[in-house]
Protein backbone atom coordinates (compact mmCIF):
# COMPACT_ATOMS: atom_id res chain seq x y z
CA UNK A 1 0.00 0.00 0.00
CA UNK A 2 2.81 2.32 0.79
CA UNK A 3 4.16 1.86 -2.68
CA UNK A 4 1.01 3.22 -4.21
CA UNK A 5 1.82 6.47 -2.48
CA UNK A 6 5.49 6.41 -3.21
CA UNK A 7 5.04 6.25 -6.96
CA UNK A 8 2.96 9.39 -6.89
CA UNK A 9 5.10 12.39 -7.85
CA UNK A 10 5.13 15.06 -5.18
CA UNK A 11 6.56 17.97 -7.11
CA UNK A 12 5.20 19.48 -10.25
CA UNK A 13 7.22 18.17 -13.19
CA UNK A 14 7.87 21.03 -15.55
CA UNK A 15 8.98 19.73 -18.88
CA UNK A 16 9.05 22.99 -20.73
CA UNK A 17 11.83 25.51 -20.29
CA UNK A 18 9.31 28.06 -19.09
CA UNK A 19 6.17 26.89 -17.30
CA UNK A 20 3.54 28.63 -19.39
CA UNK A 21 -0.16 28.20 -19.97
CA UNK A 22 0.47 26.65 -23.35
CA UNK A 23 2.97 24.25 -21.80
CA UNK A 24 0.35 23.28 -19.26
CA UNK A 25 -2.28 22.53 -21.88
CA UNK A 26 0.26 20.83 -24.12
CA UNK A 27 0.86 18.43 -21.25
CA UNK A 28 -2.87 18.18 -20.47
CA UNK A 29 -3.06 14.36 -20.81
CA UNK A 30 -0.51 14.14 -18.02
CA UNK A 31 -2.42 16.43 -15.68
CA UNK A 32 -6.01 15.84 -16.74
CA UNK A 33 -6.95 13.21 -14.18
CA UNK A 34 -5.46 15.19 -11.30
CA UNK A 35 -7.14 18.40 -12.43
CA UNK A 36 -10.50 16.71 -12.80
CA UNK A 37 -10.09 15.13 -9.39
CA UNK A 38 -9.43 18.55 -7.88
CA UNK A 39 -12.39 20.07 -9.71
CA UNK A 40 -14.77 17.34 -8.54
CA UNK A 41 -13.49 17.53 -4.99
CA UNK A 42 -13.44 21.31 -4.90
CA UNK A 43 -16.97 21.51 -6.23
CA UNK A 44 -18.42 18.91 -3.90
CA UNK A 45 -16.63 20.06 -0.78
CA UNK A 46 -17.46 23.65 -1.71
CA UNK A 47 -21.14 22.75 -1.71
CA UNK A 48 -20.87 20.90 1.59
CA UNK A 49 -18.89 23.82 2.97
CA UNK A 50 -22.03 25.97 3.10
CA UNK A 51 -23.32 23.68 5.84
CA UNK A 52 -19.89 23.62 7.48
CA UNK A 53 -19.97 27.40 7.77
CA UNK A 54 -23.67 27.67 8.58
CA UNK A 55 -23.37 25.16 11.42
CA UNK A 56 -20.06 26.55 12.64
CA UNK A 57 -18.41 23.22 11.92
CA UNK A 58 -15.12 24.54 10.61
CA UNK A 59 -13.26 22.77 13.37
CA UNK A 60 -15.15 19.57 12.60
CA UNK A 61 -14.03 19.76 8.99
CA UNK A 62 -10.42 20.26 10.11
CA UNK A 63 -10.70 17.39 12.57
CA UNK A 64 -12.25 15.13 9.92
CA UNK A 65 -9.44 15.78 7.47
CA UNK A 66 -6.83 14.98 10.10
CA UNK A 67 -8.73 11.90 11.24
CA UNK A 68 -8.81 10.77 7.63
CA UNK A 69 -5.05 11.33 7.44
CA UNK A 70 -4.54 9.17 10.47
CA UNK A 71 -6.76 6.51 8.92
CA UNK A 72 -4.71 6.48 5.73
CA UNK A 73 -1.44 6.45 7.66
CA UNK A 74 -2.77 3.56 9.73
CA UNK A 75 -3.53 1.62 6.56
CA UNK A 76 0.07 2.11 5.42
CA UNK A 77 1.26 1.01 8.81
CA UNK A 78 -0.80 -2.18 8.94
CA UNK A 79 0.17 -2.99 5.37
CA UNK A 80 3.86 -2.19 5.54
CA UNK A 81 4.74 -3.03 9.12
CA UNK A 82 2.18 -5.61 10.16
CA UNK A 83 1.99 -7.27 6.77
CA UNK A 84 -1.78 -7.04 6.41
CA UNK A 85 -2.91 -7.06 2.80
CA UNK A 86 -6.02 -6.86 0.68
CA UNK A 87 -9.18 -4.98 1.58
CA UNK A 88 -8.22 -4.83 5.24
CA UNK A 89 -5.32 -2.58 4.35
CA UNK A 90 -7.22 -0.30 1.99
CA UNK A 91 -6.51 3.36 2.83
CA UNK A 92 -10.08 4.41 2.05
CA UNK A 93 -11.44 1.82 4.47
CA UNK A 94 -9.28 3.14 7.29
CA UNK A 95 -9.93 6.80 6.54
CA UNK A 96 -13.67 6.12 6.42
CA UNK A 97 -13.43 4.24 9.68
CA UNK A 98 -11.65 7.14 11.36
CA UNK A 99 -13.99 9.84 10.04
CA UNK A 100 -17.00 7.61 10.63
CA UNK A 101 -16.19 7.39 14.32
CA UNK A 102 -15.96 11.17 14.53
CA UNK A 103 -19.29 11.58 12.72
CA UNK A 104 -21.03 9.03 14.93
CA UNK A 105 -19.84 10.94 17.97
CA UNK A 106 -21.12 14.28 16.73
CA UNK A 107 -24.35 13.01 15.17
CA UNK A 108 -25.50 10.86 18.05
CA UNK A 109 -29.14 11.51 18.90
CA UNK A 110 -28.59 12.49 22.53
CA UNK A 111 -25.89 15.00 21.71
CA UNK A 112 -26.41 18.57 22.80
CA UNK A 113 -24.40 21.50 21.53
CA UNK A 114 -21.99 22.29 24.30
CA UNK A 115 -18.96 24.43 24.83
CA UNK A 116 -16.86 21.28 25.06
CA UNK A 117 -17.32 20.63 21.32
CA UNK A 118 -14.38 22.84 20.46
CA UNK A 119 -12.14 21.09 22.94
CA UNK A 120 -13.19 17.66 21.66
CA UNK A 121 -12.56 18.69 18.07
CA UNK A 122 -9.19 20.12 19.04
CA UNK A 123 -8.24 16.82 20.63
CA UNK A 124 -9.38 14.88 17.55
CA UNK A 125 -7.39 17.23 15.34
CA UNK A 126 -4.25 16.81 17.43
CA UNK A 127 -4.61 13.04 17.62
CA UNK A 128 -5.02 13.00 13.85
CA UNK A 129 -2.00 15.09 12.95
CA UNK A 130 0.30 13.81 15.70
CA UNK A 131 -0.73 10.21 15.07
CA UNK A 132 -0.15 10.60 11.35
CA UNK A 133 3.31 12.01 11.84
CA UNK A 134 4.17 9.42 14.49
CA UNK A 135 2.98 6.54 12.33
CA UNK A 136 4.88 8.09 9.42
CA UNK A 137 8.15 7.22 11.10
CA UNK A 138 7.09 3.58 11.24
CA UNK A 139 5.96 3.30 7.66
CA UNK A 140 8.23 1.61 5.18
CA UNK A 141 7.85 4.40 2.67
CA UNK A 142 9.64 7.64 3.43
CA UNK A 143 8.19 10.47 5.47
CA UNK A 144 7.61 12.52 2.35
CA UNK A 145 4.59 10.31 1.62
CA UNK A 146 3.07 11.51 4.85
CA UNK A 147 3.70 15.08 3.77
CA UNK A 148 1.88 14.24 0.58
CA UNK A 149 -0.98 13.00 2.68
CA UNK A 150 -1.07 15.98 5.01
CA UNK A 151 -0.37 18.84 2.68
CA UNK A 152 -1.65 17.55 -0.63
CA UNK A 153 1.57 17.67 -2.60
CA UNK A 154 0.47 14.88 -4.91
CA UNK A 155 0.57 15.88 -8.54
CA UNK A 156 -0.79 12.83 -10.34
CA UNK A 157 -3.99 10.90 -9.79
CA UNK A 158 -4.38 7.39 -11.08
CA UNK A 159 -7.52 6.60 -13.13
CA UNK A 160 -8.98 4.37 -10.41
CA UNK A 161 -8.72 7.20 -7.93
CA UNK A 162 -10.40 9.60 -10.32
CA UNK A 163 -13.22 7.12 -10.81
CA UNK A 164 -13.60 6.78 -7.04
CA UNK A 165 -13.77 10.55 -6.71
CA UNK A 166 -16.32 10.90 -9.50
CA UNK A 167 -18.63 8.24 -8.13
CA UNK A 168 -18.36 9.55 -4.59
CA UNK A 169 -18.93 13.16 -5.58
CA UNK A 170 -21.76 12.37 -7.98
CA UNK A 171 -23.54 10.33 -5.32
CA UNK A 172 -23.14 12.95 -2.64
CA UNK A 173 -24.21 15.80 -4.91
CA UNK A 174 -27.28 13.81 -6.00
CA UNK A 175 -28.30 13.24 -2.38
CA UNK A 176 -27.79 16.91 -1.63
CA UNK A 177 -29.77 18.02 -4.66
CA UNK A 178 -32.76 16.07 -3.41
CA UNK A 179 -32.48 16.73 0.31
CA UNK A 180 -31.08 20.27 0.41
CA UNK A 181 -34.20 21.66 2.06
CA UNK A 182 -33.99 19.11 4.83
CA UNK A 183 -30.27 19.69 5.31
CA UNK A 184 -30.87 23.43 5.40
CA UNK A 185 -33.62 23.06 7.96
CA UNK A 186 -31.58 20.98 10.41
CA UNK A 187 -28.52 23.15 9.88
CA UNK A 188 -30.10 26.56 10.27
CA UNK A 189 -33.10 25.95 12.49
CA UNK A 190 -32.61 22.66 14.37
CA UNK A 191 -35.25 23.42 17.01
CA UNK A 192 -37.83 24.46 14.46
CA UNK A 193 -37.08 21.36 12.41
CA UNK A 194 -37.61 19.15 15.46
CA UNK A 195 -40.91 20.87 16.27
CA UNK A 196 -42.03 20.36 12.67
CA UNK A 197 -41.19 16.68 13.01
CA UNK A 198 -38.51 16.50 10.37
CA UNK A 199 -36.26 13.43 10.82
CA UNK A 200 -33.53 15.60 12.28
CA UNK A 201 -31.27 12.83 13.57
CA UNK A 202 -31.31 11.03 10.23
CA UNK A 203 -30.67 14.23 8.31
CA UNK A 204 -27.84 15.22 10.62
CA UNK A 205 -26.28 11.79 10.30
CA UNK A 206 -26.63 11.83 6.52
CA UNK A 207 -25.19 15.31 6.20
CA UNK A 208 -22.19 14.64 8.42
CA UNK A 209 -21.65 11.22 6.86
CA UNK A 210 -21.58 12.74 3.39
CA UNK A 211 -19.05 15.30 4.60
CA UNK A 212 -16.95 12.57 6.19
CA UNK A 213 -17.11 10.45 3.04
CA UNK A 214 -15.94 13.22 0.73
CA UNK A 215 -13.29 14.41 3.16
CA UNK A 216 -12.01 10.84 3.53
CA UNK A 217 -11.72 10.26 -0.21
CA UNK A 218 -10.26 13.73 -0.81
CA UNK A 219 -7.70 13.31 1.95
CA UNK A 220 -6.68 9.91 0.70
CA UNK A 221 -6.22 11.08 -2.88
CA UNK A 222 -5.42 14.80 -2.70
CA UNK A 223 -4.36 15.38 0.90
CA UNK A 224 -5.72 16.82 4.14
CA UNK A 225 -4.87 20.44 3.41
CA UNK A 226 -6.91 20.77 0.21
CA UNK A 227 -9.73 18.76 1.79
CA UNK A 228 -9.97 21.25 4.63
CA UNK A 229 -9.47 24.27 2.37
CA UNK A 230 -12.17 23.14 -0.09
CA UNK A 231 -14.65 22.63 2.72
CA UNK A 232 -14.25 26.14 4.14
CA UNK A 233 -12.96 28.76 1.70
CA UNK A 234 -15.36 28.41 -1.28
CA UNK A 235 -18.34 28.62 1.05
CA UNK A 236 -16.99 31.77 2.65
CA UNK A 237 -16.61 33.30 -0.80
CA UNK A 238 -20.10 32.20 -1.85
CA UNK A 239 -21.75 33.64 1.24
CA UNK A 240 -20.38 37.05 0.29
CA UNK A 241 -22.37 37.04 -2.92
CA UNK A 242 -25.41 34.81 -2.53
CA UNK A 243 -28.92 35.97 -1.72
CA UNK A 244 -29.98 32.73 -0.07
CA UNK A 245 -28.71 29.30 0.79
CA UNK A 246 -29.71 27.73 -2.53
CA UNK A 247 -27.66 30.28 -4.42
CA UNK A 248 -24.88 29.86 -1.90
CA UNK A 249 -24.69 26.11 -2.55
CA UNK A 250 -24.27 26.60 -6.30
CA UNK A 251 -21.81 29.46 -6.03
CA UNK A 252 -19.73 27.58 -3.45
CA UNK A 253 -19.62 24.52 -5.68
CA UNK A 254 -18.46 26.67 -8.59
CA UNK A 255 -15.84 28.48 -6.52
CA UNK A 256 -14.60 25.16 -5.15
CA UNK A 257 -14.18 23.79 -8.67
CA UNK A 258 -12.33 26.97 -9.66
CA UNK A 259 -10.03 26.62 -6.64
CA UNK A 260 -9.27 23.05 -7.66
CA UNK A 261 -8.43 23.96 -11.24
CA UNK A 262 -6.70 27.30 -10.77
CA UNK A 263 -4.81 25.96 -7.77
CA UNK A 264 -3.42 23.16 -9.88
CA UNK A 265 -2.57 25.55 -12.69
CA UNK A 266 -0.86 27.95 -10.31
CA UNK A 267 1.12 25.06 -8.86
CA UNK A 268 2.33 24.29 -12.38
CA UNK A 269 3.16 27.86 -13.29
CA UNK A 270 5.03 28.70 -10.08
CA UNK A 271 6.25 25.26 -9.01
CA UNK A 272 4.16 25.24 -5.82
CA UNK A 273 2.88 22.30 -3.81
CA UNK A 274 -0.55 21.57 -5.28
CA UNK A 275 -2.54 21.46 -2.01
CA UNK A 276 -1.03 24.69 -0.76
CA UNK A 277 -1.64 26.34 -4.10
CA UNK A 278 -5.32 25.31 -4.10
CA UNK A 279 -5.76 26.63 -0.56
CA UNK A 280 -4.04 29.90 -1.45
CA UNK A 281 -6.27 30.40 -4.48
CA UNK A 282 -9.24 30.05 -2.13
CA UNK A 283 -7.75 32.60 0.23
CA UNK A 284 -7.11 35.05 -2.61
CA UNK A 285 -10.68 34.65 -3.89
CA UNK A 286 -11.99 35.22 -0.38
CA UNK A 287 -9.91 38.37 0.06
CA UNK A 288 -11.06 39.68 -3.30
CA UNK A 289 -14.67 38.91 -2.37
CA UNK A 290 -14.46 40.71 0.93
CA UNK A 291 -12.78 43.65 -0.76
CA UNK A 292 -15.35 43.68 -3.52
CA UNK A 293 -18.23 43.56 -1.06
CA UNK A 294 -16.75 46.30 1.06
CA UNK A 295 -16.11 48.60 -1.88
CA UNK A 296 -19.47 47.69 -3.42
CA UNK A 297 -21.29 48.52 -0.22
CA UNK A 298 -19.54 51.87 0.07
CA UNK A 299 -20.46 52.89 -3.45
CA UNK A 300 -23.97 51.58 -3.09
CA UNK A 301 -23.64 48.44 -5.17
CA UNK A 302 -23.25 45.96 -2.37
CA UNK A 303 -26.88 44.99 -1.88
CA UNK A 304 -27.69 41.34 -2.44
CA UNK B 1 -63.50 15.47 27.12
CA UNK B 2 -63.91 17.89 29.97
CA UNK B 3 -62.39 21.28 29.44
CA UNK B 4 -59.88 21.78 32.24
CA UNK B 5 -59.62 25.44 31.48
CA UNK B 6 -63.23 25.90 32.46
CA UNK B 7 -64.45 22.94 34.44
CA UNK B 8 -61.44 22.03 36.52
CA UNK B 9 -60.76 23.96 39.66
CA UNK B 10 -57.14 24.56 38.54
CA UNK B 11 -55.52 23.97 41.80
CA UNK B 12 -52.40 25.96 42.40
CA UNK B 13 -49.41 24.06 43.62
CA UNK B 14 -50.20 25.09 47.17
CA UNK B 15 -53.72 23.80 46.82
CA UNK B 16 -55.41 27.17 46.59
CA UNK B 17 -57.87 27.72 43.77
CA UNK B 18 -56.63 29.63 40.77
CA UNK B 19 -59.42 32.14 40.97
CA UNK B 20 -60.92 34.00 43.86
CA UNK B 21 -64.16 34.08 41.92
CA UNK B 22 -66.37 31.29 40.64
CA UNK B 23 -65.10 30.13 37.28
CA UNK B 24 -67.30 31.29 34.40
CA UNK B 25 -67.67 29.48 31.12
CA UNK B 26 -65.36 30.92 28.49
CA UNK B 27 -66.42 32.38 25.19
CA UNK B 28 -65.00 29.36 23.39
CA UNK B 29 -66.75 26.76 25.44
CA UNK B 30 -69.95 28.67 24.80
CA UNK B 31 -69.33 28.46 21.10
CA UNK B 32 -67.95 24.93 21.21
CA UNK B 33 -64.63 25.98 19.70
CA UNK B 34 -62.42 23.15 18.55
CA UNK B 35 -60.08 21.83 21.18
CA UNK B 36 -56.51 22.10 19.92
CA UNK B 37 -54.49 20.72 22.81
CA UNK B 38 -55.33 19.00 26.04
CA UNK B 39 -52.62 19.12 28.67
CA UNK B 40 -53.45 16.67 31.43
CA UNK B 41 -51.45 16.57 34.65
CA UNK B 42 -48.27 17.16 32.75
CA UNK B 43 -45.17 17.25 34.89
CA UNK B 44 -42.15 19.02 33.50
CA UNK B 45 -38.57 18.90 34.64
CA UNK B 46 -35.24 17.36 33.92
CA UNK B 47 -32.88 14.73 35.25
CA UNK B 48 -35.94 12.69 36.20
CA UNK B 49 -37.22 15.34 38.59
CA UNK B 50 -40.36 17.43 38.14
CA UNK B 51 -39.85 21.11 38.86
CA UNK B 52 -43.49 22.18 38.82
CA UNK B 53 -46.79 20.80 40.08
CA UNK B 54 -48.80 18.91 37.45
CA UNK B 55 -50.23 21.25 34.80
CA UNK B 56 -53.68 20.80 33.31
CA UNK B 57 -55.07 23.18 30.75
CA UNK B 58 -57.13 22.86 27.62
CA UNK B 59 -56.43 25.10 24.64
CA UNK B 60 -59.07 25.87 22.03
CA UNK B 61 -59.07 27.43 18.60
CA UNK B 62 -58.97 31.20 18.72
CA UNK B 63 -57.54 31.44 22.22
CA UNK B 64 -54.50 33.51 23.09
CA UNK B 65 -52.74 32.11 26.13
CA UNK B 66 -50.20 34.03 28.17
CA UNK B 67 -47.55 31.96 29.88
CA UNK B 68 -46.40 34.07 32.80
CA UNK B 69 -44.01 33.67 35.66
CA UNK B 70 -40.81 35.16 36.96
CA UNK B 71 -37.43 34.55 35.36
CA UNK B 72 -36.38 31.00 36.11
CA UNK B 73 -39.95 30.00 36.93
CA UNK B 74 -39.89 27.08 34.49
CA UNK B 75 -41.58 28.72 31.49
CA UNK B 76 -38.95 27.58 29.02
CA UNK B 77 -38.99 24.05 30.43
CA UNK B 78 -42.75 23.93 30.03
CA UNK B 79 -42.57 25.30 26.49
CA UNK B 80 -39.88 22.82 25.51
CA UNK B 81 -42.02 20.01 26.90
CA UNK B 82 -45.12 21.25 25.10
CA UNK B 83 -43.14 21.40 21.85
CA UNK B 84 -41.82 17.88 22.30
CA UNK B 85 -38.24 19.08 22.63
CA UNK B 86 -37.81 17.36 25.97
CA UNK B 87 -39.49 14.47 27.71
CA UNK B 88 -42.23 15.10 30.22
CA UNK B 89 -42.03 13.54 33.66
CA UNK B 90 -45.66 12.50 33.64
CA UNK B 91 -49.12 13.26 32.35
CA UNK B 92 -50.40 13.56 28.80
CA UNK B 93 -50.37 16.11 26.03
CA UNK B 94 -53.15 15.38 23.58
CA UNK B 95 -53.16 17.24 20.29
CA UNK B 96 -56.32 17.06 18.26
CA UNK B 97 -56.05 15.11 15.03
CA UNK B 98 -54.18 16.98 12.32
CA UNK B 99 -52.93 19.68 14.67
CA UNK B 100 -49.58 21.08 13.63
CA UNK B 101 -47.40 22.88 16.11
CA UNK B 102 -45.12 25.79 15.25
CA UNK B 103 -42.64 27.66 17.35
CA UNK B 104 -41.14 31.13 17.30
CA UNK B 105 -37.99 31.31 19.37
CA UNK B 106 -36.90 34.42 21.21
CA UNK B 107 -33.69 34.49 19.23
CA UNK B 108 -33.09 32.78 15.94
CA UNK B 109 -29.96 30.74 15.40
CA UNK B 110 -30.49 31.25 11.68
CA UNK B 111 -29.87 34.92 11.26
CA UNK B 112 -26.46 36.26 10.45
CA UNK B 113 -24.81 33.05 9.36
CA UNK B 114 -26.37 32.59 5.95
CA UNK B 115 -27.93 35.28 3.76
CA UNK B 116 -31.66 34.97 3.33
CA UNK B 117 -34.33 37.13 1.81
CA UNK B 118 -37.58 37.39 3.72
CA UNK B 119 -39.31 35.12 1.23
CA UNK B 120 -36.58 32.48 1.59
CA UNK B 121 -36.74 32.72 5.35
CA UNK B 122 -40.49 32.14 5.41
CA UNK B 123 -40.16 29.31 2.88
CA UNK B 124 -37.58 27.69 5.16
CA UNK B 125 -40.27 27.06 7.75
CA UNK B 126 -42.61 25.34 5.35
CA UNK B 127 -41.59 21.71 5.62
CA UNK B 128 -43.28 19.26 7.94
CA UNK B 129 -42.25 15.64 8.31
CA UNK B 130 -40.73 14.41 5.05
CA UNK B 131 -42.10 17.13 2.75
CA UNK B 132 -38.54 18.42 2.23
CA UNK B 133 -37.79 15.36 0.10
CA UNK B 134 -39.25 17.20 -2.90
CA UNK B 135 -36.54 19.75 -3.66
CA UNK B 136 -38.79 22.37 -5.25
CA UNK B 137 -41.87 24.24 -4.02
CA UNK B 138 -45.29 23.45 -5.41
CA UNK B 139 -47.84 26.09 -6.32
CA UNK B 140 -49.87 25.41 -3.18
CA UNK B 141 -46.77 25.73 -1.04
CA UNK B 142 -45.98 29.08 -2.63
CA UNK B 143 -49.53 30.21 -1.90
CA UNK B 144 -49.13 29.19 1.75
CA UNK B 145 -45.97 31.27 1.97
CA UNK B 146 -47.68 34.25 0.36
CA UNK B 147 -50.68 33.89 2.68
CA UNK B 148 -48.49 33.68 5.77
CA UNK B 149 -46.62 36.80 4.71
CA UNK B 150 -49.86 38.62 3.99
CA UNK B 151 -51.33 37.65 7.37
CA UNK B 152 -48.47 39.34 9.20
CA UNK B 153 -48.18 42.15 6.65
CA UNK B 154 -44.64 41.53 5.44
CA UNK B 155 -45.37 40.97 1.75
CA UNK B 156 -43.66 44.24 0.89
CA UNK B 157 -40.47 42.97 2.50
CA UNK B 158 -40.30 39.78 0.43
CA UNK B 159 -37.08 40.59 -1.40
CA UNK B 160 -35.33 42.28 1.51
CA UNK B 161 -32.46 40.56 3.27
CA UNK B 162 -33.29 39.49 6.82
CA UNK B 163 -30.22 41.30 8.07
CA UNK B 164 -31.63 44.66 6.92
CA UNK B 165 -34.89 44.43 8.91
CA UNK B 166 -35.76 46.11 12.18
CA UNK B 167 -36.39 43.91 15.21
CA UNK B 168 -40.15 44.33 14.92
CA UNK B 169 -40.11 43.44 11.24
CA UNK B 170 -37.94 40.40 11.92
CA UNK B 171 -40.34 39.15 14.57
CA UNK B 172 -43.23 39.44 12.15
CA UNK B 173 -41.24 37.49 9.57
CA UNK B 174 -40.51 34.82 12.16
CA UNK B 175 -44.23 34.52 12.81
CA UNK B 176 -44.90 34.28 9.07
CA UNK B 177 -42.33 31.48 8.89
CA UNK B 178 -44.15 29.67 11.67
CA UNK B 179 -47.51 30.22 9.94
CA UNK B 180 -46.23 28.76 6.67
CA UNK B 181 -46.93 25.27 7.99
CA UNK B 182 -50.53 26.29 8.74
CA UNK B 183 -50.24 25.36 12.40
CA UNK B 184 -53.16 25.18 14.78
CA UNK B 185 -50.98 25.63 17.83
CA UNK B 186 -48.43 28.44 17.77
CA UNK B 187 -45.96 28.81 20.62
CA UNK B 188 -43.89 31.98 20.99
CA UNK B 189 -41.09 32.67 23.44
CA UNK B 190 -41.25 36.30 24.56
CA UNK B 191 -42.01 37.68 21.10
CA UNK B 192 -41.95 41.32 22.23
CA UNK B 193 -39.00 41.25 24.60
CA UNK B 194 -36.94 43.86 22.76
CA UNK B 195 -39.72 46.04 21.34
CA UNK B 196 -40.78 49.56 22.16
CA UNK B 197 -44.34 49.91 23.51
CA UNK B 198 -45.82 50.87 20.16
CA UNK B 199 -44.33 47.90 18.34
CA UNK B 200 -45.27 45.75 21.29
CA UNK B 201 -48.90 46.77 21.12
CA UNK B 202 -48.93 46.15 17.37
CA UNK B 203 -47.46 42.69 17.91
CA UNK B 204 -50.08 41.74 20.49
CA UNK B 205 -52.84 43.01 18.22
CA UNK B 206 -51.38 40.99 15.37
CA UNK B 207 -51.30 37.83 17.46
CA UNK B 208 -54.82 38.45 18.73
CA UNK B 209 -56.07 38.80 15.17
CA UNK B 210 -54.16 35.73 14.00
CA UNK B 211 -55.75 33.64 16.71
CA UNK B 212 -59.21 34.84 15.74
CA UNK B 213 -58.89 34.94 11.99
CA UNK B 214 -56.90 31.75 11.51
CA UNK B 215 -58.70 29.91 14.30
CA UNK B 216 -55.45 28.87 15.92
CA UNK B 217 -54.48 28.60 19.53
CA UNK B 218 -51.52 30.72 20.56
CA UNK B 219 -49.40 30.44 23.67
CA UNK B 220 -46.79 33.09 24.30
CA UNK B 221 -44.52 33.64 27.23
CA UNK B 222 -44.31 37.25 28.27
CA UNK B 223 -43.45 39.59 31.09
CA UNK B 224 -45.49 42.44 29.62
CA UNK B 225 -48.26 42.60 32.18
CA UNK B 226 -49.54 45.89 30.84
CA UNK B 227 -50.58 44.41 27.49
CA UNK B 228 -51.62 40.91 28.41
CA UNK B 229 -55.04 41.65 29.97
CA UNK B 230 -56.00 43.61 26.88
CA UNK B 231 -55.04 40.97 24.36
CA UNK B 232 -54.79 37.52 25.98
CA UNK B 233 -57.86 35.68 27.14
CA UNK B 234 -56.23 32.84 29.06
CA UNK B 235 -53.16 32.55 31.20
CA UNK B 236 -50.92 29.90 32.67
CA UNK B 237 -49.00 31.03 35.72
CA UNK B 238 -46.05 28.94 36.86
CA UNK B 239 -43.45 29.34 39.55
CA UNK B 240 -41.10 26.54 40.49
CA UNK B 241 -39.93 28.15 43.73
CA UNK B 242 -43.49 28.60 45.01
CA UNK B 243 -44.66 25.32 43.44
CA UNK B 244 -47.39 27.07 41.48
CA UNK B 245 -48.90 25.96 38.20
CA UNK B 246 -52.32 27.34 37.54
CA UNK B 247 -54.15 28.10 34.34
CA UNK B 248 -57.50 29.28 33.08
CA UNK B 249 -59.19 32.45 32.04
CA UNK B 250 -56.78 35.33 32.32
CA UNK B 251 -58.85 37.46 34.65
CA UNK B 252 -59.27 34.50 36.99
CA UNK B 253 -55.57 33.69 37.02
CA UNK B 254 -54.51 37.32 37.36
CA UNK B 255 -56.99 37.81 40.16
CA UNK B 256 -55.95 34.70 42.04
CA UNK B 257 -54.14 34.36 45.33
CA UNK B 258 -51.43 32.44 43.49
CA UNK B 259 -50.82 35.42 41.21
CA UNK B 260 -50.53 37.74 44.20
CA UNK B 261 -48.06 35.35 45.81
CA UNK B 262 -45.86 35.50 42.75
CA UNK B 263 -46.18 39.14 41.76
CA UNK B 264 -47.38 40.87 44.94
CA UNK B 265 -49.13 44.15 44.22
CA UNK B 266 -47.70 44.63 40.76
CA UNK B 267 -49.95 46.72 38.53
CA UNK B 268 -51.60 44.70 35.81
CA UNK B 269 -53.17 46.20 32.71
CA UNK B 270 -53.15 49.60 31.11
CA UNK B 271 -53.70 52.60 33.40
CA UNK B 272 -57.27 53.77 33.69
CA UNK B 273 -58.72 57.18 34.44
CA UNK B 274 -59.14 56.08 38.05
CA UNK B 275 -55.47 55.23 38.26
CA UNK B 276 -54.56 58.67 36.98
CA UNK B 277 -56.96 60.38 39.33
CA UNK B 278 -55.56 58.56 42.33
Amino acid sequence: MATSMSVRPRMMIVQADQPTLSAFFDAWPLFADAVWAAVWMGGTLGLLGIYVIARRLVFLSAALSQAASLGVATSFFVAGTLGVSGALAAPTLWSLLATGLVVLFFARPDRKHTSTDDETLGIIYLIGIAGTLALGTRIVADLADIQTLLFGTAVAVVPDDLAAIQWTCAGVVAVHLVLWRGFSAVSLDPIGATVRQLPTHLLNLLLLASLALVVSVCTRILGALPAFAFSVLPALVALQWSRNIAQGLWIAAGVGAVCGFVGYLAAFLWALPVGASQALVGVVLLMLSVLGRTVGTRVGLGGR
Amino acid sequence: MADPSTSNPHQAGDGSPASDHPTEPTRHSEHHARQIAGIHNVEVGYDGRAILPPISVCMHAGELWALVGRNGAGKSTFMRTLLGLQDRMGGQIQLDEGVRVAYVAQRSEFEGRVPARVWDFVAGGLDVGWSFAVPWLSGSQRRKIAQAMADVRVEDLASRQMSTLSYGQRQRVHIARALATEPLLLVLDEPTSAMDPIAERAMFELLRNLARNRGISIMLSSHQMSFLPEHADHALLIDRDLAIATGGRLRDVFGSAAFRRVYGDIHVGAPTDDDCAS
